[in-house]
């Protein structure tokens, strides 16, 4: 029976110590499955975390070649295959992603779906070894892929600009690091402590799994149980993450690189986070200020005073930061800055139209109900319940939404602390 | 309205030419939540020499397409975003080289943002006034994009390859070009390219096509346009070799940028013909310089490459290219080394085994798209203005045999055509 059209309705138990979610549906001609590894965002697991995704891609012990391994993928018709590392608040998470075409459209004989959790399974089960460790030409090779994926940040400016503003307020804690870890850390890794990390990742940190497709329920939960035979102890906990952090004072920073424009980001802490009952005002506010093209940054730095071309505030909502952005002139930053801090104060005074409060509650209502359309969306949306330990079902959340009143985008918007301002600006002028 | 279905697919698609001379498409997905419609003009960047309808030919300053996509969403009322928000849609728009197209996704009141879709883009309203202030937002766009490292390796690469044709020409334009916009220019590229009959409607999701193949039909029946006219594009006549071997330019990155273009020889085709030849290309890039293939993991080990690297091919009927590349720490070696290799390639040929794999491969990668409306209206409609179907796509790949494929690569990869465009840091880092 194919799920609801309406609701995200992954169906859980548990397998070999893991928790294996599965959302039956006809919609999409392919099948998804993701496997989710969570650790706590540190120094000292950081690097290793980012640089075993790289090394586990590799090879496994059924191709120790990297070229057979790839070849394999497509012989899958095209399998697409990664391994990868995010942060979501203080919590790292190696993620596996596949996904296969599903086979009633295709006129092959591979029964490509438990091919497709075989390969993803050994790559946790029967990794590629050399002197039981991991070996030392994939290892010493990525770490060089990492150096360099860690250095080519500063060429989008955007997410430069971002990753910057965040070390900047969230200096000390370990939101502060950057998902693919630090250069210094990088030589100290070899195969083998690099794989007593993996096995003690494997069975003790928390696994989920995700399977959405056109997939029969019991079929894949024992494909599962096969290629995922984990020896596990239980999932430990792991620390939560620091939300609440006293703001003394706004602090100002200006970095100056070659670049023509200016990119200008407000770090602002909102301490309401995914699990709380304000989560969904918060979305609201986020909404108002700046979410949307009909929102006051985009309708009064943009549309009115013509500084930009993009100001937007985003929220992370498991670390409860909301960020303000801009791509400004930088002889506009202080106007541009008083503009913003301007719409912030609107919104704390509730001067909030009714029609403002109305198209944002049904943007908001849009955006959540268009993450039904994807497979990748709807493991995120879940995910994002497993994390926080609070797991809102769509139509909960969107109910929620609708009954967000001023008074509650007030109250939300008095608790939000501005942190940093950064600016990152061009060589020219003079030094400030 | 006719049918068409697509049975290995599982889809079924509406059509309909309305009397303007509006070609209108619908395709139903059982089970979606949202529907995406996207409205589209054959009308871009490359547009900029053409005849207007009193018979004077003009040529406009470069980026005013993408000029005008912006200044056709402020009315006198106020802002279109506004509108689509209150319905709860998601607009936006984009120009490319050769279409502008606006859209919307929503999941609610489908009628009231369509409505809403086919009414702002027929219904231009510019002022002296407004045009003026679209410059401040439009220049801080265009210093964005000269930020990009990525978009300046590309465009600079098209820059090498392309002596004459405007697809050499950034789509925003320069701040300078832009300053030379007024509201009189966007009227005549307006009235030139907005007609009904240059432009397509694609809308897919969650909806029944017949009442909405209604409203669209009463929506236009309602609007006066001309006969349908004879748009007149002037393109220069481009020489078949590249306009420069090199192109050099420092930036703010961490490691060298570096693209390798190949000008196609074989242009002028359309329909089949074009996306056969699209589909050979691709297929030829995936094995000679896909993540499985030999060259790939031989460039990787010696860390030439690193996970950026990629390869396509770009399908247009007159300006056709292939470009392979990515990040790298030293571009000259990895010029000299795909050289080496490219010419070992011409002479052995191409295994049954990776040709094989690699169709899989692209069968398997094409059923995934489809997974995306977005994808199907943008791909569909891109297609569409070559003369070509995206659901012919599945039997021209299956068509496609490895002599294609050597053939293809004989006739493509010729280093007269081979242009490089490199972006490095200014400042060394050791």
């Amino acid at each position: 029976m194919a799920a609801s059209a309406q609701e995200i309705a992954f169906e859980t138990t548990e397998r070999n110590g893991m928790n294996v979610h599965i959302l039956s549906t006809e919609k999409f001609k392919t099948t998804t499955i993701v496997v989710m590894i969570e650790q706590a965002l540190s120094e000292e697991h950081v690097t290793k975390t980012a640089l075993l995704s790289l090394v586990m891609k590799r090879a496994t012990a059924r191709f120790p070649d990297t070229k057979q391994l790839r070849e394999y993928l497509n012989f899958l018709y095209g399998a697409i295959f990664d391994v990868d590392v995010f942060k979501k608040g203080e919590r790292q998470i190696l993620q596996l992603y596949m996904e296969v075409p599903n086979e009633k459209y295709l006129s092959a004989e591979t029964p490509l779906l438990e091919e497709a959790v075989r390969f993803l399974g050994e790559m946790l089960t029967r990794p590629y070894l050399e002197n039981n460790a991991f070996a030392e030409k994939y290892v010493t090779a990525e770490k060089e892929s990492l150096r360099k994926r860690i250095e080519s940040l500063i060429d989008d400016k955007m997410r430069y600009a971002n990753q910057r503003v965040t070390e900047e307020m969230c200096k000390g804690e370990p939101y502060a690091l950057l998902a693919n870890g630090r250069i210094e850390d990088i030589a100290g890794i070899t195969g083998a402590n690099l794989y007593a990390y993996f096995q003690e990742l494997i069975r003790e940190n928390p696994i989920n799994i995700f399977v959405v497709g056109d997939v029969d329920k019991g079929q894949i939960s024992e494909y599962i149980a096969t290629h995922f035979a984990l020896q596990r102890s239980r999932a430990k906990a792991l620390p939560a993450t620091q939300v609440n952090k006293a703001v003394a004072e706004v602090r100002e920073v200006i970095e100056r690189l070659e670049v023509n424009q200016g990119k200008l980001n407000i770090g602002c802490r909102t301490s309401i986070t995914y699990r709380d009952d304000d989560y969904p005002a918060l979305l609201v506010f986020n909404g108002v200020l700046g979410g949307f093209p009909h929102s006051k940054l985009f309708m009064n730095v943009r549309e009115k005073a013509s500084l930009a071309y993009y100001a937007v505030s985003r929220l992370e909502s498991h670390k409860g930061i909301l960020m303000m952005m801009s791509g400004i002139d930088v002889t506009n930053y202080e106007k541009a800055v008083s503009i913003i801090k301007e719409q912030v104060e609107l919104v704390r005074n509730g001067e909030i139209s009714e029609s403002e409060m109305n198209q944002t509650k049904a943007t908001l209502a849009n955006q959540y109900r268009e993450l039904l359309d994807n497979p990748r969306s709807t493991i995120d949306f879940a995910y994002n319940g497993v994390l926080s330990g609070r797991e809102r079902k769509l139509q909960e959340l969107l109910r929620e939404i609708e009954q967000v009143t001023v008074a509650d985008v007030k109250r939300v918007a008095a608790k939000l602390q501005m942190d940093t301002i950064y600016l990152l600006r061009d060589n020219k002028g003079e030094a400030k | 309205m006719d049918t068409i279905s697509f049975e290995q697919v599982n889809e079924t698609l509406y059509h309909e030419t309305l009397p303007n001379g509006l070609q209108v498409y619908l395709l139903p997905k059982a089970g979606f939540a949202k529907t995406y419609a996207v409205f589209t003009t054959r009308y871009g960047s490359i547009d900029s020499h053409f005849r207007l309808k009193t018979g004077e030919v003009i040529h406009v300053p470069d980026g005013i397409a993408h000029f005008l996509e912006h200044k056709m969403f402020e009315k006198e009322r106020g802002d279109v975003f506004q509108d689509f928000s209150k319905y709860g849609a998601s607009a936006n728009a984009f120009t490319s080289f050769n279409r502008t197209a606006y859209l919307f996704s929503c999941t609610s009141h489908l009628e009231e943002n369509l409505s809403l879709l086919l009414d702002f883009v027929q219904e231009p309203y510019f002022t002296d006034q407004s045009v003026e202030k679209e410059k401040g937002i439009i220049g801080q766009e265009i210093t964005m994009y000269d930020d990009n490292p990525d978009w300046k390796v590309y465009m600079n690469l098209l820059k090498a390859m392309y002596r004459e044709h405007p697809v050499k020409i950034e789509i925003a334009g320069t701040i300078d070009s832009i300053a030379e916009i007024t509201k009189e220019t966007l009227y005549q590229c307006y009235e030139t390219f907005y007609h009904p009959g240059n432009m397509v409607l694609f809308v897919v999701g969650s909806f029944d096509p017949e009442p909405i193949g209604k409203l669209i039909r009463e929506n236009q029946q309602k609007k006066q346009f001309g006969p349908v006219p004879q748009i007149e594009r002037i393109y220069p006549e481009e020489p078949k070799p590249v306009a420069k071997p090199l192109i050099e330019e420092k930036l703010a990155v961490g490691l060298a940028k570096i693209l390798i273009g190949f000008k196609e020889t074989q242009t002028g085709l359309q329909g089949e013909a074009l996306l056969k030849q699209e589909y050979t290309s691709k297929l030829l890039l995936d094995i000679l310089f896909g993540s499985s293939s030999a060259l790939y993991q031989k460039l990787y080990d010696q860390g030439l490459i690193t996970e950026t690297f990629d390869s396509d091919y770009s399908a247009e009927s007159d300006y056709s290219y292939s470009i392979l590349g990515g990040d790298t720490p030293d571009p000259e070696k990895l010029v000299e080394t795909i050289k080496t290799e490219l010419t070992q390639y011409l002479q052995a040929g191409i295994s049954e085994e990776d040709f094989e794999r690699s169709k899989r491969r692209r069968i398997g990668l094409f059923l995934r798209s489809l997974n995306s409306v977005e994808f199907i209206a943008n791909q569909f409609t891109s297609y569409r203005f070559n003369g070509t179907d995206l659901f012919a796509v599945l039997p021209v790949l299956e068509s496609i045999t490895r002599a294609d494929v050597e053939q293809r690569m004989k006739e493509h990869f010729r280093f007269e055509q081979m242009a490089v465009s490199i972006v490095r840091s200014a400042t060394p880092q050791e």
